[in-house]
């Protein structure tokens, strides 16, 4: 091999190797995930994208404030309980068409111990929020998201995204964009069955 | 097989994985959904005024909501323009958007901008505006969907000239140009 095929076998080896190295440094480590509602105590966020709790992993923590009543109600306190975490906005086609299946599977799952968690990444009054859940009829907890907590899933860059949670605290599924109805309600049992 | 063969090929795969790979990690918040096309530039004489147009292109299979959404909650697409002094622009005209329905709500039909799209306007140079060549810096701001999920607003910045020439001279049209770094919110 003459020194030119080496220098070039070189130069490639280098970037993939810096590629990689770089894929691999965009992801935190995963018990670096805690953000807080507000502003206090509030973990440093991860870079954007970077989050994106998969199967089996514990779901991030947070503390967000709850619509209408402003209460700051921490993902902790729901241990114990099968919690669905949607994350929708008002302006949302797709996030619309799932509330109503959100709300039967709520009054259906509930007495099992589920808890549905709407997070709405709306840019816009708590008011305008609070209107448009209590149109929609939705009877279940709603959050006012950030984007600090919105970094530690992913980054929430397409909505609707659910996240469903065994009552450990441990991620059993995941589903981006509208899903099924039944498949949300398959994904809702497991999260009921598994962690106990 | 030459070892020089052997040796590009195995570069090639080399190369190829490591770019998928590094693709994996790219989030859609670098996704394009609308790209600039052009703006008309013009040239506009003291106490004159222009017609302007600018072209944008929604990219496949997306859409986005038009400047007037059926609905309260749904965000409008707007363009918004910081003006030098020297020039002005008249209100933008925005293309009527397509009623759409969509799988996610085949009874809802939705006013939406796809493919291309055209918002037109007027420059107007003030009597007392000082010849010269100026740069207007534009955004379109939008919300972006496509069958399945709807995405985070965002704003598609993109500037273009306009030419103020000496008091009296006629106006004419220039040719367009088009430059658009995309970014979000």
């Amino acid at each position: 091999m003459n020194r030119n095929v080496i220098f070039i076998l070189c130069v490639v080896v280098a970037i993939t190797g810096l590629l990689l190295i770089g894929k691999r440094g965009a992801k935190p480590p995963e018990s670096a995930n805690a953000a807080g509602a507000g502003n206090s105590q509030a973990a440093s966020a991860p870079a954007q994208g970077a989050g994106d709790p998969t199967k089996g992993s514990v779901a991030p923590t947070f503390e967000l404030k709850s619509i209408p009543d402003g209460k700051a109600i921490p993902l902790a306190s729901l241990r114990g309980k099968a919690v669905l975490l949607n994350f929708w906005a008002t302006w949302c086609g797709p996030c619309k068409i799932e509330m109503p299946w959100l709300v039967d599977l709520q009054k259906k799952y509930g007495p099992q111990g589920l808890q549905i968690v709407g997070v709405a990444m709306d840019d816009t009054e708590d008011k305008e929020i609070a209107d448009f859940a209590h149109k929609m009829g939705v009877n279940y907890i709603v959050l006012k998201g950030t984007e600090k907590v919105g970094d530690l899933y992913g980054g929430v860059d397409r909505l609707p995204l659910t996240y469903y949670i065994d009552r450990s605290g441990k991620v059993v599924d995941e589903t981006v964009g509208l899903a099924s109805e039944s498949v949300i309600e398959d994904a809702i049992k497991k999260a009921l069955q598994q962690g106990n | 097989m030459k070892p020089y063969r052997l040796l590009f090929a195995l570069c090639v795969c080399l190369l190829n994985g490591a770019l998928l790979c590094a693709q994996d990690s790219a989030t859609p918040q670098g996704r394009v959904f609308v790209n600039f096309v052009s703006a008309s530039h013009v040239a506009v004489s003291p106490g004159h005024s222009v017609p302007i147009q600018f072209t944008f292109h929604v990219q496949d299979p997306y859409h986005i909501n038009s400047s007037q959404p059926l609905t309260e909650e749904l965000i409008p697409t707007q363009l918004h323009f910081s003006l030098p002094g020297e020039v002005a622009l008249g209100k933008m005209q925005y293309p009527a958007g397509k009623l759409m329905s969509f799988p996610f709500d085949p009874s809802t039909k939705l006013s939406v901008y796809s493919g291309d799209f055209i918002v037109r306007g007027v420059v107007v140079a003030p009597s007392v505006a000082s010849a010269g060549t100026y740069t207007i810096h534009g955004e379109l701001k939008y919300q972006a969907c496509d069958n399945n999920a709807c995405y985070p607003p965002k704003k598609l910045p993109f500037t273009f000239n306009v030419k103020v020439g000496s008091a009296g001279r006629a106006t004419q049209k220039a040719r367009p140009t088009a430059t658009s770094p995309h970014i979000h919110n």
